[in-house]
């Protein structure tokens, strides 16, 4: 999980956006308002770098070093701390400009963290869609089944993250139109 | 002696001739001609230099700024402060007869007698001018009408403007010059009419036997010219004493005599009925003559030191040394008619006569004979009397000068003395305001021309300290240079140089000071904005895309240019390095640069974060958020 980068199938490179290549673009900005611009291109290329690779969350200290965050032909990086920084504007509420687009797993500790390029709503909607695009209510499915399964090929979440596909299927429960049930490890879903 | 028109730096001080000197600034002084206060010009400076007395009125100093050259002035006094009266300078100006023996002296010769100074007193061609005189319908009103205070017994002019016909108990009576009460407006009436019914006699035979006197030296030369005026004695008007024509004050009890002067009627009479224009009653006085005397008066103090130097000037005559009023070129045809002498130039302040049209090798000639005739004029005048030989020999005014500060004619006491000496070494080295060249007036007035002092040091184009500092400095840079200008006299303080320089605003002079986000003061042009700057950064910027960098980069140069440094813009710009980074940090607070913190250091580079290196004009792209 922690190199999951690596293992994801990724089969052409990353397109980096202009500002990648742009020095100024690791150097966190005094300006206001270009700090803005600053964060908002940052999160964006998290998201679809995390997006490309279909990462769903990663551990900041071991991410520090991946391309990502380490442009080798400037020989620019981005500091720990100010990785965590812009993780922390992700994490904020829409009117906070971050639109929880990200969410740190071990709260205070900030290594650990969530990379919503779909948040679990826009994922449950997509999810039910499918379902019942393909007459499956009713079905027992389970989560295994949900995010490996031959069936599932095709979707854009396969070969998510079990627990990042737990949290979407928590928001169909809170909204009634499924049901999760089972042990750990071996979670069964209903959906209505 | 003339108001002569006042140029003014950009800071709004007299500009100096070359050679003069500035002895002394007083600020709140007020104007008088004769007893009366001149309009616009009652509160302003004056400055006081080796050639002028200046004034520069405090509102509107363009327009009110006049001087007095002080070759032209005979003698000063000093009247202190009584009661309500401020204390004043009295500067009376040469007495016309002067001009009138000197210009006999020169003989007989006509073009010597188109002398530049006596044609400026328009007395020179009496004959006319008194015809005219005599025919104007309404004669201008006695001057010699007194009034007698009722309180101190002293005897003050009735106004020019009282009409004894119009006056009510509401007409705004003067008060008495010297104790400052206001008298019954009946004192002031009698007065008036007596001096109207004992006007009626005279006026007409006193015309006449002006008109006989200068008829006489014309015609039959110096000697029957005196006899004529010593038969021709004038009794006074108060007290009826028979007065020494010459005289222009009873000698008995001191009352004018000027309607029956022989010089002094006719020219007065004439002058406000031929000047050009009718400036004095517009508030403008410049280059108009003044008759009686002028007065400055003290409103805020320093007359004494004032009065002092002023004497000291006179005694010096430093204009002697300065060449520079421009010979006059003279008027070719002006010997035969008198119109034109009138119009005559007055120090080379009019602009000179229109160059005669000739043409060929005639034009040449003539413009020979021109220069001929205007270097025999110089030779002539040169030696015409020993003040004019002085003037080439500085040598001589030096002495004097030394003689004078030795036996203390300048000054009274010892201090006054040892700071003359200091304002004279002061002078020598090029240094122009100093606190002990001020008045009474205190930390203000010094401020204030410390200020102006400094504004002009930097706008001076000779020594353009802003433009070798890419019209920009910090406001210490500025100290530094100039009291290193001042080589360790008179330095200034570092506070007293900051608040000179906060007054740049008020004083409405062409530098400004500005306070950046970290608090550096730099010092700036007027009209040097962060627009221009930021202009200046971005051509710069775009330079830089244009042109390779000279070592390989890992970025697409074509697209974001290059980083730049603080020191480089300070090359580039000439500024200070301190200035050029906060100038760089103030385009960056703009949003028109960002930053970059590396091993190189801080470096700016121009903002493709929230503009689009694509777009040149920069637009926003904050919509890259919506990539899923």
């Amino acid at each position: 999980m922690a190199n999951s980068f690596l293992t994801s199938s990724s089969q052409q490179p990353f397109q980096f956006p202009p500002t990648y290549s742009f020095p100024p673009f690791f150097t966190p900005q005094p300006n206001a308002a270009t700090r803005l611009s600053q964060l908002q291109k940052w999160s964006s290329l998290i998201q679809s770098w995390c997006r490309h690779h279909r990462i769903y969350r990663f551990s900041l200290v071991e991410t520090i070093d991946s391309p990502l965050f380490h442009n080798t032909t400037l020989r620019k990086r981005l500091s720990l701390s100010d990785a965590r920084n812009i993780i922390d504007w992700m994490a904020k509420p829409e009117e906070d400009g971050g639109g929880k687009r990200a969410e740190w797993i071990d709260g205070a500790n900030k290594t650990m963290t969530w990379i919503w390029w779909r948040r679990p709503e826009e994922w449950a909607g997509i999810v039910a869609d499918w379902v019942e695009n393909t007459g499956q209510k009713n079905v027992v499915l389970t989560v295994y089944e949900l995010t490996q399964g031959e069936t599932t090929m095709s979707q854009e979440w396969h070969g998510m993250d079990t627990d990042a596909m737990l949290r979407s299927l928590n928001v169909l429960v809170k909204r009634g139109k499924a049901q999760v049930f089972g042990s750990e490890g071996q979670e069964g879903v209903k959906f209505f | 002696m003339f108001f002569k028109p006042l140029d003014l730096t950009t800071a709004l001080r007299p500009s100096l001739l070359p050679d003069e000197t500035l002895l002394f600034v007083q600020d709140a002084v007020g104007l008088y001609e004769g007893k009366y206060k001149i309009p616009n010009y009652q509160n302003g400076h004056a400055y006081l230099t080796s050639h002028r007395v200046c004034y520069v009125a405090v509102d509107e100093p363009r327009k009110h700024s006049v001087a007095i050259d002080l070759k032209e002035i005979d003698r000063v006094e000093y009247q202190a402060g009584f009661l309500k009266s401020s204390p004043k300078v009295t500067v009376y100006p040469k007495p016309l007869k002067n001009h009138l023996n000197k210009s006999r002296s020169t003989g007989a010769s006509p073009s010597r007698a188109q002398h530049p100074g006596l044609q400026t007193t328009r007395s020179q061609s009496p004959l006319p001018q008194t015809s005219i005189s005599q025919f104007k319908p309404t004669p201008p009103q006695p001057i010699n009408a007194t009034w007698i205070c009722p309180i101190c017994t002293f005897s003050n002019p009735v106004p020019s403007n009282f009409d004894p016909s119009t006056a009510t108990a509401s007409t705004s009576i003067p008060p008495c010059l010297a104790c400052g009460i206001k008298p019954p407006l009946t004192t002031l009436l009698k007065a008036a009419i007596t001096a109207a019914a004992s006007r009626d006699g005279s006026s007409v035979s006193a015309a006449l036997a002006t008109l006989d006197t200068v008829r006489l030296p014309q015609s039959n030369g110096t000697k029957s010219a005196t006899s004529a005026q010593l038969a021709n004695s004038t009794p006074c008007p108060r007290c009826t004493f028979v007065n020494h024509p010459s005289l222009l004050e009873c000698e008995i009890c001191g009352a004018p005599l000027k309607s029956a002067s022989p010089l002094g009627g006719p020219s007065q009479n004439e002058h406000r009925s031929e000047s050009p224009a009718p400036l004095f009653e517009q508030g403008s006085i410049k280059n108009t003559e003044i008759k009686d005397s002028i007065k400055l008066s003290f409103r805020a103090g320093g007359e004494k030191t004032l009065y002092e130097r002023l004497k000291g000037a006179l005694v010096q005559r430093k204009w002697l040394l300065y060449d520079a009023p421009p010979v006059p070129q003279q008027p070719v045809q002006s010997t035969s008619s008198p119109s034109l002498s009138v119009a005559a130039p007055v120090n080379g302040i009019t602009p000179a006569p229109p160059r005669s049209t000739a043409v060929g090798i005639a034009g040449l000639e003539q413009r020979g004979l021109e220069a001929r005739k205007n270097a025999e004029f110089v030779i002539g005048n040169a030696f015409e009397d020993l003040e004019a030989l002085m003037a080439s020999a500085k040598q001589i005014v030096a002495l004097a000068e030394t003689l004078a500060r030795e036996s203390g004619i300048a000054s009274e006491d010892r201090a006054a003395e040892t700071s003359a000496v200091l304002t004279e070494s002061a002078e020598a080295l090029g240094m122009v305001t100093t606190k002990d060249m001020l008045g009474s007036g205190g930390g203000n007035l010094y401020l204030s021309e410390l200020s102006r002092n400094l504004a002009e040091y930097l706008t001076d184009d000779r020594k353009g300290i802003l433009q070798k500092e890419g019209g920009i400095m910090s406001l210490i840079d500025l100290w530094a240079i100039f009291n290193r200008s001042r080589n360790g006299v008179e330095l200034v303080s570092p506070s007293d140089c900051q608040r000179a320089a906060e007054l740049w605003e008020k004083l409405k002079l062409p530098v400004r000071l500005r306070r950046f986000k970290s608090g550096l003061l730099v010092v700036q042009r007027y009209d040097w904005s962060d627009e221009k700057t930021i202009r200046e950064l971005q051509e710069w910027m775009e330079e830089l895309r244009q042109n390779p960098p000279v070592e390989p980069v890992p970025w697409d140069w074509h697209l974001f240019g290059r980083a730049i440094s603080a020191q480089e813009a300070a090359q580039r710009f000439k500024w200070s390095v301190g200035v050029a980074a906060e100038e760089l940090e103030m385009a960056e607070d703009k949003g028109i640069l960002c930053r970059e913190e590396g091993i190189e250091g801080l470096r700016f580079w121009r903002n493709y974060i929230t503009s689009n290196p694509e777009s040149q004009s920069g637009g926003v792209n904050v919509s890259t958020l919506s990539i899923i």
